[in-house]
């Protein structure tokens, strides 16, 4: 029967009201709810405190399992529409050039991050190289705004770049992404910033595990003409020739906008992407980081479990020995 | 710039390049038989909160939801 009492206790451990075999030297602070001491001044933690955070941290394991696999099949849905548009930006890249080096007097920063959070650390290096292309184009006339989309990096930028703000763009992944929204937006940025070159700045694709922080360089017609004249890639320009009644002004304009959209498209496509790979790992590692809490937690409950029996059965057993002389 | 031709028509109402590509895209997308013209349609909405900032302090942010532009 004693037993039968111990092992009640040990998987209980309510306040001690129980019968027993009590000896009158029994120690009063066996009765664990806090704080448990052992006869020697040891002290363990309580098994009832113990086991109220190993639930807690097995649910939590499996939310962020599922996570993962929410982000797992997300990301498959959007691979395959950024990896098919990267076709769109390629041939203006083969045409006018992507020249991050390029000098000019107004630089618009856009810099793109997701709109929720545990993903990782892809905002935050977004945010770094935003604020680095910062520094880096200041100077005497030179001036640097910022075009925010996703509120991530809001949060970050609003914090210590107040002025240099020109718009925010939040809830775009509300319905799934699509050129049309995309460009609407690129329209929307064209028409409220004065520009002489974009920087968009967001997290390339390259696998589940690596995305690269990428900045693309859109430069306006103007600027395009001033580079043109200095030679290089884009003085080849006037070999083209122009069909369509069309002045070379004008397709410059054009072609302008659309590498603009089509660059913005892919940029924020990839983010999107690199998000949703973010997310994976990331939920991955605290799935694991939250069994060995588990394990660890365990090992403590059952420690704990079989101290105070031991204490039990000693005391048992000097009393008997006690009473037997 | 010379003026060698006249400037197009949707320039010269003020559209940008991507705006009249999206008008035209909308049109083609209107010829498609059903459903796939309901499909089309439906894929291509848009949503997004713009809000303009000047000196420093953010104004009204607009949300831009429309299906796509007309």
């Amino acid at each position: 029967m004693a037993m039968a009492a111990l092992r009640r206790e040990g998987r209980r451990f309510a306040p001690l009201i129980s019968p027993r075999p009590i000896t009158a030297v029994r120690s009063p602070p066996l009765a664990p709810s806090h704080e448990d001491e052992g006869p020697i001044g040891v002290r363990y933690v309580s098994t009832q405190v113990v086991r109220n955070r190993m639930k807690s941290v097995k649910s939590i394991q499996k939310i962020t399992k599922a996570m993962k696999m929410v982000a797992a099949s997300k990301l498959r849905a959007i691979q395959t529409k950024a990896e098919n548009s990267r076709g769109l930006w390629q041939p203006f890249t083969a045409l006018l050039g992507d020249l991050p080096s390029v000098d000019v007097k107004k630089n618009v920063v856009v810099t793109i991050s997701s709109d929720k959070g545990l993903c990782g650390g892809i905002n935050s290096t977004s945010v770094k190289i935003s604020k680095g292309l910062h520094k880096l184009n200041s100077g005497p006339e030179k001036e640097t705004k910022y075009v925010i989309l996703g509120e991530k990096a809001k949060a970050q930028l609003v914090r210590d770049s107040k002025k240099d703000i020109e718009l925010i763009i939040t809830e775009l992944q509300k319905n799934p992404l699509s050129y049309t929204q995309v460009s609407v937006l690129a329209d929307d940025i064209l028409k409220n910033v004065e520009y002489d070159a974009l920087r968009i700045v967001f997290n390339k694709f390259h696998s589940v595990v690596s995305f690269v922080p990428t900045v693309s360089t859109v430069l306006s017609p103007e600027i395009v003409e001033r580079e043109a004249e200095s030679g290089g890639k884009l003085g080849d320009l006037d070999s083209y020739e122009i069909e369509g009644g069309e002045t070379k002004g004008e397709i410059l304009q054009n072609l302008a906008e659309f590498q603009f959209s089509c660059v913005m498209f892919n940029a924020v496509l990839e983010n999107a992407c690199s998000e949703q790979g973010a997310r994976m790992s990331a939920m991955d590692s605290s799935s694991r980081n939250a069994g060995d809490m588990l394990d660890r937690l365990t090992l403590t409950y059952n420690r704990t479990r079989q101290a105070s029996i031991t204490t039990e059965l000693i005391e048992i057993i000097s009393g008997a020995s006690a009473l037997e002389g | 710039m010379a003026s060698n031709g006249a400037i197009p028509f949707w320039r010269a109402a003020g559209m940008t390049y991507i705006t009249y590509s999206n008008i035209c895209a909308n049109l083609v997308r209107n010829c498609l038989k059903e459903p796939y013209k309901t499909e089309a349609l439906s894929r291509e909405k848009v949503h997004f909160s713009i809000s303009k900032w000047t000196d420093g302090k953010p104004e009204k942010p607009a949300i831009r939801s429309d299906s796509p532009e007309e």
